[in-house]
């Protein structure tokens, strides 16, 4: 069968997005044809899951968009609509239910099949389970519960589930990173399944940053780059290497202001420590550094400002200016001049029933009082300060926190912490959805604030930031240093090879 | 030079920036068209401002209305300070409410702990025969402990709160009987000082409403003008965020926690001085008008936020709906009831509204 000669499975047409004044997504268009596996991919901030949330109805596209399944016209922003299409979807944390048993996971959200009175005939319920599983290739113990399951296993139930809820109608399966947290062994399971589901005539939509998998799976490709598409091309007229050029390929936007300074002495030192998934790092700052944390989802990259803060437990030594910092004390932290700026912005970063002036205020405002009192006049004198030197655009000091763009957002949590002083400065995904030109701004600021003897770690997903910012760039894999670069070997696709574990 | 903040273009001055290279900064008076002021419909921001005082125009309201129509009854000074003193426990115990709610955490059991404080303050006056004032200062001591009991079962133990206060409320039931043995105490053999401290008139207000406005006063304070109140507002809307801006989150809950233990006794310390008696199970009344009156206070003054005045407002527009309404259907005994009941529904509807819509945003 030749996908190209039917009409595509799904064919979308410029969805654009806008967040609170930032554009996340800007026309891309993407077709996919029965039987065939696109791949998705895009470093972390390209609007991958954003494309992804608007098709499945999470989020209303801007006008302009739209969206073909099996040739007819479906609304976008509609879960039910394309739901009705055969659009199936196997999201990143696949909504199983793990203190339930893979038969109940299975029927939820399809129905149970009904006995006498309107009981549940588990015989012929647990038989439906079977089969279901059956027509993906696998077989698994159906009365087990979810959460005893191998991590290929619940993979295989939510996608038998997907299947099972369009039964004969099943057009378009979308899989969110669905190797993310998987043995290299489980992958190959996973593979078998996804043939066996193309061969049905569905088209697949394989979302994923593991780009052997897309060369091993995948038809097709497209590349999103900050929103944009930058490519859809078939796998075989491509190679590693160059698709990892489309992926990082004309982002760095400018190059590196901050002058060789000489660092000064260590401010922070790590000895031994260890987290969920950190096996072991030791690592020091120095006075003036800024040094980087590489590493793929999974690798530990994403726990280590956490860890070192105190926000979850460590096991290991960590000290700041030679003073030991105890685990799980972020007021201790912030004592002995250690500042942290999140990567969730919402959950962690931005107090959201507060406004702009107290939460640009929120470290500091004990020294806004005299005795007990907030003097109002340095309250916002102080705000204010803050939100010109980063500058912050607000409607004024006084508005919701959530109603700023992301990136000035970004920018108030980052203002409350200079505002303090730090020694110490970790910096978690610090512009993650933030626009372009917050993010040179945001970057211009902590050349700033390290070219003034702050010591500065920044942990990123975002590897030419990484290159645009750092001096020493550490790769985690499996929770420990594979690599160390320094100066001028910081490079973008050196360290996303690295991160990878391609041989570069 | 002087910064009024209703100016939209002193947010971007590139004078001020530091050296950023390449970049470009909008010139002042340049925002960007998504960071408008944004959620708020036209018609709230007129002078009246009915987003924030709403509740107050409606008081008002109200007491003309039930003044004209029952000029005998509700239209006369007399009444007005019956409202104006019976509110007075009410708003004490409603602000009890309101301290612990603004640190994002709660107690249900506070009812309770005014019932056993009113018990165990009668036992001191009278089988222990202690000086009243040292009685009233053990009592609040007491009531604070009962706080920290229950911050203790919330922040170490890890108990929901509503589960480890309801829990509480029926210890504290039990106590409360073995204290008073389940009876009425009256306080014949104390000093008359001591209900002269709750039934005296100032001016001829009654005395309660200054104890009423002394909390408040104090409570006021703490919350919007120090650094504590600061801290308080920020774990209410978003702990993790204040825990990792430095704030000492369980600390500090576990503070708003014995506040509240404190205001519940002391509720239930003038109450008794005002009847002259230790009355049995006189609290467990006051629990619901109390979350309503805080949960309508919240959409007030500083909407989505449990805040002091928006709190006052809703006590008073609460006694005055309820006694003008007692007063106009004398014979519908189950009318305040009803309209507390209503109140605390819509009224949490209305907040929980508010803080999911800024939440999703």
């Amino acid at each position: 069968m030749n996908p190209d000669q039917r009409a595509p499975r799904l064919d979308l047409r410029a969805v654009s997005k806008t967040f609170g004044g930032t554009r996340v997504l800007h026309d891309v268009s993407l077709d996919i044809a029965p039987g065939e596996v696109h791949a998705l991919v895009g470093q972390n901030g390209s609007g991958k899951s954003t494309l992804i949330k608007i098709l499945a109805g999470f989020h209303e596209a801007d006008p302009g968009a739209s969206a073909l399944v099996d040739g007819r016209p479906r609304s976008l922003g509609d879960p039910d609509d394309i739901h009705d299409a055969g659009v199936r979807f196997v999201h990143q944390d696949l909504g199983l239910v793990p203190a339930l048993s893979v038969v109940d996971n299975l029927a939820l959200g399809h129905g149970y099949a009904r006995g006498m009175g309107g009981r549940i005939n588990w015989r012929r319920q647990t038989a439906a389970a079977e089969a279901a599983l059956r027509a993906i290739g696998y077989e698994v113990d159906v009365r087990a519960l979810v959460e005893d399951l191998q991590p290929v296993e619940r993979t295989a139930v939510a996608i038998a589930r997907a299947l099972q809820s369009a039964q004969g109608e099943m057009s378009v399966l979308v899989l969110d990173e669905p190797t993310a947290t998987m043995p290299k062994a489980e992958v190959q399971r996973l593979f078998e399944i996804i043939n066996t589901v193309r061969q049905q005539g569905v088209g697949i939509l394989y979302v994923s940053h593991h780009l052997e998998e897309v060369f091993e799976l995948a038809d097709r490709v497209t590349v999103l780059v900050d929103g944009h598409r930058v490519a859809t091309k078939r796998c075989s007229e491509l190679d590693q290497r160059g698709l990892v050029d489309l992926m990082t390929g004309g982002v760095v936007d400018e190059a590196r202001q901050r002058s060789t300074t000489v660092p000064g002495e260590p401010l922070l030192a790590l000895r031994g420590v260890r987290g969920a998934e950190i096996v072991e790092l030791d690592l020091q700052v120095l006075a003036g550094e800024v040094v980087g944390v590489a590493g793929i989802t999974g690798s530990g990259r994403e726990e280590l400002c956490s860890l070192i803060f105190g926000a979850k437990p460590r096991e290991g030594r960590v000290t700041v200016r030679g003073r030991e910092l105890p685990a799980l004390r972020p007021h201790t932290a912030c004592a002995l001049g250690m500042a942290l700026v999140p990567a969730n912005r919402l959950r962690d970063g931005i107090v959201s029933g507060l406004n702009v002036r107290e939460n640009a205020n929120l470290t500091t405002v004990r020294r806004l009082a005299r005795h007990v009192r907030i003097r109002p006049r340095d309250d916002r004198r102080q705000a204010a300060s803050i939100s010109t030197k980063m500058s912050v655009k607000a409607p004024s000091l006084e508005s919701p926190i959530e109603s700023l763009s992301g990136g000035n957002q970004q920018k108030v949590v980052l203002g409350k912490w200079l505002q303090t002083d730090p020694h110490v400065l970790l910096l978690d995904e610090p512009t993650q959805g933030v626009d372009i030109k917050a993010k040179a701004e945001i970057h211009h600021l902590i050349d700033d604030v390290a070219s003034k003897g702050v010591a500065v770690l920044v942990c990123s997903s975002d590897e030419a930031e990484l290159e645009r910012l750092c001096d020493r760039v550490l790769v985690l894999r499996h929770g420990r240093v594979v690599s160390e670069f320094n100066g001028a070997e910081v490079q973008t696709r050196r360290l996303v090879h690295t991160s990878l574990g391609l041989t570069s | 030079m002087k910064r009024t903040i209703k100016e939209r273009s002193v947010m971007t001055s590139p004078t001020d920036l530091p050296a950023v290279g390449t970049t470009v900064v909008d010139p002042p008076g340049v925002t960007d068209p998504g960071s408008g002021p944004r959620g708020r419909p036209a018609w709230s921001a007129g002078v009246l401002r009915l987003d924030r005082y709403s509740g107050l125009y409606l008081a008002v309201i109200l007491a003309v209305v039930f003044s004209v129509l029952l000029p005998d009854t509700f239209g006369t000074l007399s009444n007005a300070r019956v409202i104006a003193a019976s509110s007075a426990i009410a708003g004490i115990l409603t602000l009890a409410v309101a301290v612990s709610m603004a640190a994002g955490t709660f107690d249900i059991s506070l009812a309770a702990n005014m019932t056993f404080s009113i018990c165990l303050l009668g036992t001191l006056l009278t089988s222990a025969d202690l000086p009243w004032v040292l009685a009233v200062i053990l009592t609040l001591l007491a009531g604070a402990s009962i706080g920290a009991v229950n911050a203790l079962i919330i922040t170490r133990l890890g108990v929901e709160p509503i589960v480890a206060t309801l829990g509480m409320s029926s210890v504290l039931a039990a106590l409360s009987f073995w204290v008073a043995d389940g009876q009425t105490i009256l306080l014949d053999g104390v000093s008359p000082t001591f209900t002269e401290a709750g039934q005296a008139t100032i001016a001829t207000v009654p005395i309660t409403v200054f104890y009423l406005a002394a909390v408040a006063l104090v409570l006021w304070f703490l919350l919007e003008h120090t650094p504590l109140g600061r801290y308080i507002y920020a774990i209410g809307s978003n702990p993790q965020a204040a825990k990792l801006a430095g704030i000492k989150v369980l600390r500090l809950q576990s503070l708003s926690l014995m506040m509240t233990g404190a205001l519940a006794a002391l509720a239930g310390v003038v109450l008794t001085m005002q009847l002259g008696a230790s009355a049995f199970g006189a609290g467990a009344p006051y629990l619901l008008p109390a979350f309503a009156a805080t949960f309508l206070g919240a959409t007030q003054i500083l909407p989505g936020r449990f805040n002091v005045r928006g709190t006052i407002i809703a006590l008073y527009l609460l006694a005055i709906a309820v006694k003008g309404l007692q007063l106009q259907f004398p014979d519908l005994p189950w009318i305040k009831d009803l309209v507390e009941g209503t109140v605390l529904i819509v009224a949490v509807s209305i907040t929980a509204r508010a803080i999911r819509q800024r939440r999703t945003r």
